[in-house]
């Protein structure tokens, strides 16, 4: 046990934000931004570090908090990114800010339990709806940080329309590489586009990775998951071989104020990524 | 566990020198019916003798409605300070269930993650535990906490002609020790202590069939009439949870001054019966109807939590019952889901 000092007995740490600077913001579309953000505090800055999957909570002085999930490489460790979409209060008003503002950061938070390791030596499949590319984003970079200890990689992404196509450059540079492949459906093509049109489920029965050397990473809105998962189970795959990123309201990240819970789980904590196995049972999760 | 017995005459003479000595909070009168835990300042506010209380004691001290967690100052650079509260106080007459109520959130404020603000409060709580008659809608029986086991500093029960004391910490003896003359309990004393817990248990007449729930529950759970049923005339208002000892979810909302540079994070009590507990930006709600949160609230108070410290989130006091403006009853859903599944 670790003996505090009355001062110390005295400093809560679980609510507490720490301060941190936007240093850029790039706008993805419409409706999408990233925002580059760096600690404010050296030692914070040098003591953070995430794991693929991971989220934090970030506070906007004055109006609260809310989850994101952290969109760029773990390799990086002075700053990190997150992808935003303005659909509430405080992801609103983030939107409205200007590169230099300053918002208030705790995290990580969550497992980070996308099974970067136990894919080693497999072939890696990734399916994306819409904003759900966001959370997969850290774990695509790390994986491609470390390519050679990964077989076959594929990416299927699905989204609106063309233009709500998220981290462009990136699929254009995913492209040009040449040794990962993507595949993208739109639902409402406009004239300039070649791709495939409709739900991005209807590619899944198109991928020929043997199932029992794949592992399948599943992101997007609530109601994708169950068409997503009768494709993989059609094709073979085990739930131990399916992993899922689930939303939910997740307030404090640490398990408290239990608005994220699903019967014996608390996806900030036990989440917010899954296998199917643990899930499956699980009523309501999916 | 150290048991002392004292003479009724000390009673007073060391509630009198708590109240003179220490922040006293204890049951006091407050209308025909129900008592509420106040700071008391004379034994003669003094009522062990209660019955109902609306706010569990311990919560509301210890997680108190609304808290502040942090302030800060919007300036150039932004300051932020975290605020602990916490001071010595003595909480007196809280009954079993109520301490095992305080287990659980002691227990749950301390799983993975520490949650200081309620630590610092807890370590300096002194709980001095009575019994207390059950009101006609407590079941404590049944979820086993009409008994607390730990959680107290010191337990008096009020036998014939003396005070039987159950001494839980080494603070509990001290202060003991420090205001009156006590002596150690005989196997005599013990024999009148067993006659009496068996006297006390039989007053618990509601009984519910939660030994059968763990289970049962899984084949009630899919089954919509069931729940459209139980949740009909729910009014979605959260009362239930507001009483309840062991709920614990809980919003964290920021505040502005009007001068727009000072701030600060209120920790204020949720409910999970209210329709935005599962909405998220973008408007989807991931629990939309009325039966759907009451079956989660079930769910939550008899299931979760025995999976995760094989211990209920409920202890039976009968709050949620009595408060309930729909007359939902959960000893009476709990027996229906019984009723349901048995042949």
């Amino acid at each position: 046990m670790v003996l505090k000092t009355q001062d110390e007995e005295n400093k809560s740490t679980l609510y507490v934000p720490d301060v941190a600077r936007i240093t850029r913001i790039e706008k993805l579309s419409s409706t999408e931004k990233v925002f580059k953000i760096v600690f404010d505090d050296e030692e914070k800055r040098n003591n953070f570090s995430f794991k693929p999957g991971q989220f934090v909570e970030l506070t906007v002085f004055g109006l609260g908090e809310a989850p994101f999930s952290i969109v760029s490489n773990p390799s990086n460790r002075d700053f990190f990114k997150l992808c935003v979409r303005d659909a509430g209060n405080v992801s609103g008003a983030l939107h409205r800010m200007e590169e230099g503002s300053k918002v208030g950061i705790r995290g990580p938070f969550g497992n980070g339990y996308f099974p970067y390791q136990k894919m080693k030596n497999h072939n890696v499949l990734l399916i994306a709806g819409g904003l759900g590319i966001a959370p997969l984003m850290s774990l695509i970079k790390y994986i491609l940080h470390y390519r050679e200890e990964y077989k076959r990689i594929l990416i299927i992404y699905g989204a609106v329309n063309p233009k709500s196509i998220l981290f462009k450059y990136e699929i254009q540079y995913w492209n040009n590489r040449g040794d990962i492949s993507i595949c993208m459906s739109v639902d409402n093509p406009d004239d300039k586009w070649t791709g495939e049109i409709g739900a991005c489920t209807k590619l899944i029965p198109r991928v020929n990775f043997p199932a029992e050397d794949t592992y399948a990473v599943v992101c997007g809105p609530p109601i994708m998951y169950k068409y997503v998962i009768k494709e993989l189970e059609e094709k073979k795959f085990l739930p131990e071989q399916i992993f899922l990123s689930l939303e939910r309201r997740m307030e404090c990240g640490v398990g408290k104020c239990n608005h994220c819970h699903i019967g014996d789980k608390v996806v900030c904590v036990d989440g917010p990524v899954f296998s199917l196995w643990e899930i499956e049972n699980l009523k309501e999760a999916i | 566990m150290l048991y002392k017995v004292m003479s009724k005459g000390d009673y007073k003479a060391f509630v009198k020198s708590l109240i003179s000595n220490y922040e006293f909070i204890g049951p006091k009168r407050k209308d025909k019916a129900v008592h509420d835990f106040v700071s008391i300042k004379d034994i003669s506010e003094l009522d062990t003798n209660y019955t109902k209380t609306t706010i569990p004691p311990a919560k509301k001290l210890l997680f108190p409605p609304t808290e502040k967690l942090i302030t800060y100052e919007i300036d150039n650079a932004i300051k932020v300070k975290p605020i602990v509260e916490s001071k010595e106080i003595v909480l007196f007459g809280i009954n079993a269930w109520d301490i095992n109520g305080m287990n659980f959130l002691d227990w749950f404020f301390t799983t993975d993650f520490v949650d200081d603000n309620y630590m610092a409060k807890r370590k300096k709580l002194i709980v001095i535990g009575m019994d207390t008659d059950p009101t006609e809608t407590n079941f404590a029986l049944s979820m086993g906490s009409e008994y607390a086991k730990d959680g107290f500093d010191l337990y008096l029960t009020e036998l014939k002609d003396k005070y039987f004391i159950r001494i839980g910490t080494t603070r509990g003896n001290e202060l003991l020790n420090k205001y009156i003359k006590v002596s150690d309990a005989e196997a005599e004393d013990f024999k009148k202590y067993d006659k009496y817990m068996d006297d006390y248990r039989k007053k618990f007449k509601l009984d519910v069939a939660i030994k059968s729930f763990y289970d049962n529950f899984e084949i009630i759970y899919n089954d919509e009439k069931f729940w459209k049923k139980v949740a009909r005339d729910c009014y979605s208002c959260g009362s239930c949870n507001l009483v309840c000892p062991t709920c614990f979810c809980f919003n964290v909302r920021d505040d502005m001054e009007i001068n727009l540079r000072d701030g600060s994070k209120i920790r204020e009590w949720d409910s999970c019966m209210v329709p935005d507990y599962g909405l998220v930006a973008g408007g989807h709600n991931f629990r939309p109807n009325k039966e759907n949160r009451l079956k989660q609230r079930y769910r939550c108070k008899l299931k979760t939590f025995v999976d995760k410290f094989g211990t209920y989130a409920c202890v039976g006091c009968g709050r949620c019952i009595e408060t309930c403006l729909a007359k939902i009853s959960i000893a009476e859903d709990i027996n229906s889901v019984k009723k349901e599944v048995s042949v």
